[in-house]
């Protein structure tokens, strides 16, 4: 019987994109209980709403978190648009939707680059970062920004692809897709990298069932759910939506179902840019949203499904917006799984919820 | 004995174009679209401060009877609201990224009065 | 599977129940969340059906800062990220949550602060009141049938700062007694 030690994780850990802290309650390297604390960087941005209108708050909402920067965007623009009652002419919709699979394409390569981090595995690092430096030079090219990419407005889009554009998207993912497949036949059947992800943080169906977890961490266990099944805006238009599931539950699944999804992003893109509609990138928005009038939506951002409730008072400030984001859904699950691990699979764990902790605490 | 998988792309790497450039010495050719700063043609400019209205951080201070736009870069976000929102098309983005300063500044420009010019 | 979305309002006593059933209905938490309103703050607690894709969002209204209202972690773990961040930024005491953080969540330098209304969006508040005020009594005197371009004039007067509308009034004033001299 061991004496119990509290080990203190995070906020700054080489291995966490954001500040988290967990107090880790060890017993001879296994970890009995974990206990979060968030709250580093609450910037109050959701009371931004009563300075900024809601044409402005659309930068406000990109800001809220680097990666998933075009999901939040995207989502703030749908709810206002419900709320207004405003109808997205197609080839916006086509077009919010490239750039949103562009972003969950990026956003999944630097996970994967440092998921192999996590376990030690650093040239895998460098090489996903290469080839996600190509995806930002893209963003860059189409919108005029790497990281935030200020290319939506309430009312559809403020840039159009030219076909000539869309050639080059096209032709640099499939020039990604060669060395891509060769990073994910690494991580899915390298017998280190199994070495220490197999088994490592299983979480039961059941499990991610009753703790309502969301996103790729819930489709490893098994549970079939991803928003994009709905058929909402562009994603109504694709031939066929299958979201990618894993039975394994631990952090391999995770690993696996990551990296399919991009191959999934790079299809959908493909798809769609065959398809495109000719037609106006936006329609122009005028007036207020009624008083009391109330809006809710949801949006598969790469990390799992995030909820957006919009209400208005009648003047062109909203009263209130609120974003709930996937990572904040997932810390339960997070702690639940760290329940009996060993100590050296923390960073494993904690990273394979994704933690997008800006995103958790605007 | 299992086999170094990344074997092929580490021995790619030996001769391949790296992904980044040896910056300062080269610099990347900067993209036709990309943001890098706020550039006012005064000649079409009309004070009319529709600019100032439209900016989500406030950069912008249109004084029309000292005929001055000034724009304080330090807070301008470039999400070209004012370049969109301006009726005579006055305004536009560069794509020049602006080096380095020690002190921060507003950038000011004298709008010419088209009046008084052709008197 | 649709998606649609649904918004009822419940009484504030009747929440746990409500949400019992949606757990032995095996329906997925999606979140809660608080809006500060005129007359209180409304609490919005979501629930989606797996099995049709209806999102519902269940409304308790109006309720005064410092309520006690039941914790839901109980049926659902992950909420206790929702009620410890509520109870911080507005004010709603929640009983009985699993891993409570007793108000050190977030660490605030105002307490409470989604409930401290600035004066910008006070002004903006009232704005809004007065020309949705004036479109109604425009409205009113149109079924009486009276002139339609001065309650045009009289809607747009109310709905700007009042030097502004002195400014306007008296131009009118003005224009008005030129028309005058003009007709004498």
């Amino acid at each position: 019987m061991g004496k119990a030690t509290v080990i203190p994780f995070g906020p700054q850990h080489p291995v966490l994109p954001e500040p988290l802290h967990l107090d880790l309650v060890v017993e001879d390297e296994k970890v009995v209980e974990a206990i979060p604390q968030i709250g580093f960087v609450h910037r109050g941005l959701e009371k931004l709403v009563e300075t900024k209108d809601y044409n402005q708050f659309v930068y406000v909402a990109e800001r809220i978190c680097g990666i998933c920067a075009m999901g939040h965007s995207l989502g703030y623009a749908e709810t206002v648009e419900q709320l207004m009652g405003v109808e997205v002419p197609k080839r916006a919709q086509y077009l919010r939707v490239i750039w949103h699979e562009l972003s969950r394409i990026h956003s999944h390569i630097l996970w994967l680059g440092l998921a192999a981090d996590a376990f030690g595995f650093e040239s895998m690092f460098m090489h996903c970062w290469r080839l996600r430096e190509r995806v930002l030079t893209l963003f860059e090219k189409t919108t005029g920004g790497r990281v935030i990419l200020s290319v939506v407005c309430v009312g559809g889009v403020v840039r159009d692809i030219d076909d000539a554009q869309m050639a080059e998207v096209i032709s640099v993912l499939e020039g990604i897709t060669d060395e891509y497949l060769q990073i994910m036949n690494t991580l899915i059947s390298d017998y280190s990298v199994k070495n220490r992800t197999v088994g490592v943080g299983y979480l039961s169906h059941e499990d991610a069932l009753e703790l309502s977890m969301v996103g790729p961490f819930a489709r490893a266990s098994n549970v079939n759910y991803d928003v994009r099944q709905f058929g909402k805006g562009a994603y109504g238009d694709l031939s066929d939506f299958q979201p990618i599931l894993s039975n394994e539950g631990d952090c391999y699944g995770r690993v696996v179902v990551r990296c399919k999804e991009v191959l999934q992003s790079i299809d959908i893109i493909k798809e769609l840019a065959a398809k495109m509609p000719a037609g106006d990138i936006a329609v122009p928005v005028k007036g207020a949203p009624a008083a009391d009038a109330e809006a809710c939506n949801v949006l598969e951002q790469p990390r799992g499904e995030c909820y957006y409730y919009a209400r208005g008072n009648g003047s062109k400030y909203l009263e209130r917006m609120r974003m709930r984001t996937p990572t904040s859904q997932n810390i339960a699950g997070m702690v639940k799984a760290l329940d009996g691990c060993d100590f050296a699979d923390v960073n494993m764990i904690v990273l394979t919820i994704d933690p997008c902790i800006s995103c958790t605490e605007r | 004995m299992t086999s170094f998988k990344l074997g092929g792309m580490t021995f790619g790497s030996l001769f391949k174009k790296p992904e980044t450039c040896q910056y300062p010495a080269e610099k990347k050719e900067a993209p036709v679209g990309l943001r890098g700063h706020i550039v006012i043609d005064e000649d079409k400019c009309i004070l009319c401060g529709i600019c100032q209205k439209a900016c989500p951080c406030d950069a912008i201070n249109v004084d029309r009877k000292g005929r001055i736009w000034a724009i304080y870069s330090f807070h301008c976000i470039l999400c070209d609201s004012c370049v969109r929102a301006c009726p005579r098309q006055a305004l536009s983005t560069s794509p020049d990224l602006k080096s380095v300063t020690t002190g921060k500044f507003e950038s000011v420009s004298f709008i010419p009065d088209p009046k008084v010019d052709k008197a | 599977m649709k998606y649609t979305t649904q918004f009822t309002t419940i009484p504030a006593d009747s929440l746990s129940e409500t949400v019992a059933a949606c757990k032995q209905r095996q329906w997925r938490y999606v979140q809660t969340l608080a809006v500060n309103g005129e007359e209180g703050i409304d609490l919005i607690y979501s629930f989606m059906d797996m099995a049709t894709g209806l999102l519902e969002n269940y409304k308790v209204e109006k309720l005064a800062k410092g309520t006690h209202m039941p914790s839901i972690t109980g049926d659902f773990l992950e909420a206790f990220v929702w009620e410890n961040e509520i109870h911080d930024l507005f004010g709603i005491n929640f009983d009985g949550i699993a891993i409570d953080f007793h108000g050190a969540f977030y660490a605030l330098a105002t307490p409470e602060p989604m409930t401290v209304i600035s004066p910008a969006q006070k002004a903006a508040r009232e704005k809004a009141a007065k020309v949705a005020a004036a479109k109604a009594a425009k409205e009113a005197k149109a079924k009486v049938g009276q002139g339609a371009a001065a309650d045009d004039m009289e809607a747009k007067l109310a709905g700007m700062d009042p030097e502004k509308a002195a400014k306007v009034r008296a131009a009118m004033e003005v224009k008005a007694a030129k028309a005058e001299k003009e007709e004498k």
